[in-house]
């Protein structure tokens, strides 16, 4: 530990909490893969693969019902909100050097944009250390808790609902990151957007709910443009 | 019904590089180029609005509006409001979840 370099030992601090809330979202979708129509192998070998919990439950469990083509097409809509990530983390990426600009991707799980966007303080490098700690911590200990959930999982009752942990966790991270108006109004849209319009399949009211959500937060904050500038990843 | 080993296999890879072309694009193909300023605006919103949204979503279960349970809704605001007071996350998780529990208990 004393000999990891202080970037990374911050990030291992700062991961830990967002992981435990994690927790219960890896046992559930451990128990998932045992109930699920593909083979365990397969899916568990989507923490490798695919490494985003929320499409991966979608491909877990849709699979005993969906045609292949509208199970990707699910797990795609729900990943199109990483896109927004990449764009938001892009400029911190102008001056890393390409190796980690193509691998760094792999890792960009929310929990990580969360961390790694708010770090604005650190350079170059340490943000790099920072980065690459918290996205090996949250691989390492989503595969282990995710094989936990796999493995013991099914020996919890359904009773406890384990299910709901992870809207309560990202309903905290939300509450967390609001630092201003626009950002109040952001979340509170894209609640109302994706509620209205819960009758899109294929998980569409993620998607619009955010657009809408963007533009109210957007159209706020230059209502009020002229106030003191702002730190662009204050909501997390 | 995606359930033979090499369909599954199959689509879990379609989904890990459609995941991998999301999160890489934009830090890939932005390059050297700066993103404007009205966009980066927009983008700072991203995270509330984008989080909230797929929290409706996860509540439905998609199952549509049929999907939202009180207890659930009760766990959810008792998690935000623990998190508002302290900024701590496994607080607010605790408060949720021993809500959840408390109402399951009751009724």
């Amino acid at each position: 530990m004393s000999r990891l370099h202080p970037a990374s030992r911050r990030a291992l601090r700062e991961s830990w909490p967002l992981f435990i809330a994690a927790v219960p979202f890896a046992l559930v979708l451990g128990l998932a893969m045992t109930e699920s129509a593909i083979p365990v192998v397969v899916a568990w070998s989507s923490n490798l693969v695919i490494f985003a919990g929320a499409a991966q439950l979608a491909t877990v469990t849709l699979a005993a019902t969906a045609t292949w083509g509208t199970l990707v097409a699910t797990a795609a809509v729900i990943n199109l909100r990483h896109l927004m990530y990449s764009a938001a983390l892009a400029p911190r990426f102008r001056r890393q050097p390409a190796w980690f600009r193509w691998l760094a991707p792999y890792f960009l799980i929310d929990q990580v944009f969360a961390l790694t966007s708010a770090r604005t303080e650190l350079d170059d490098d340490d943000w790099r250390r920072y980065y690459l700690t918290a996205a090996s911590f949250f691989m390492t200990s989503w595969c282990a808790a995710t094989t936990v959930g796999l493995v013991a999982g099914s020996a919890i009752p359904a009773s406890w609902r384990l299910e709901v942990a992870p809207a309560v966790m990202f309903g905290g991270l939300v509450v967390i990151g609001l630092t201003n108006r626009p950002g109040a109004l952001a979340a509170a849209t894209g609640a109302a957007g994706c509620f209205v319009s819960l009758g899109v399949p294929n998980h569409g009211g993620i998607l619009i709910g955010a657009t809408a959500g963007v533009l109210a937060g957007y159209l706020a904050d230059r209502a009020r443009a002229r106030d003191a500038a702002e730190d662009p990843a204050a909501w997390s | 019904m995606v359930v033979s080993f090499v369909a599954a296999l199959a689509a879990v890879l379609a989904v890990g590089v459609l995941t991998y072309t999301a999160r890489a694009g934009p830090i890939l193909l932005l390059g050297d180029r700066a993103l404007p300023a009205e966009a980066q605006r927009a983008l700072r919103y991203v995270g509330p609005a984008v989080l909230s949204a797929l929290i409706v979503s996860l509540v439905a279960g998609g199952q549509g509006v049929d999907g939202v349970d009180p207890e659930e809704i009760a766990a959810i605001a008792a998690g935000c409001m623990v998190a508002a007071r302290t900024k701590n996350l496994i607080a607010a998780l605790v408060a949720g979840m021993g809500v959840l529990w408390l109402l399951i208990w009751l009724f």
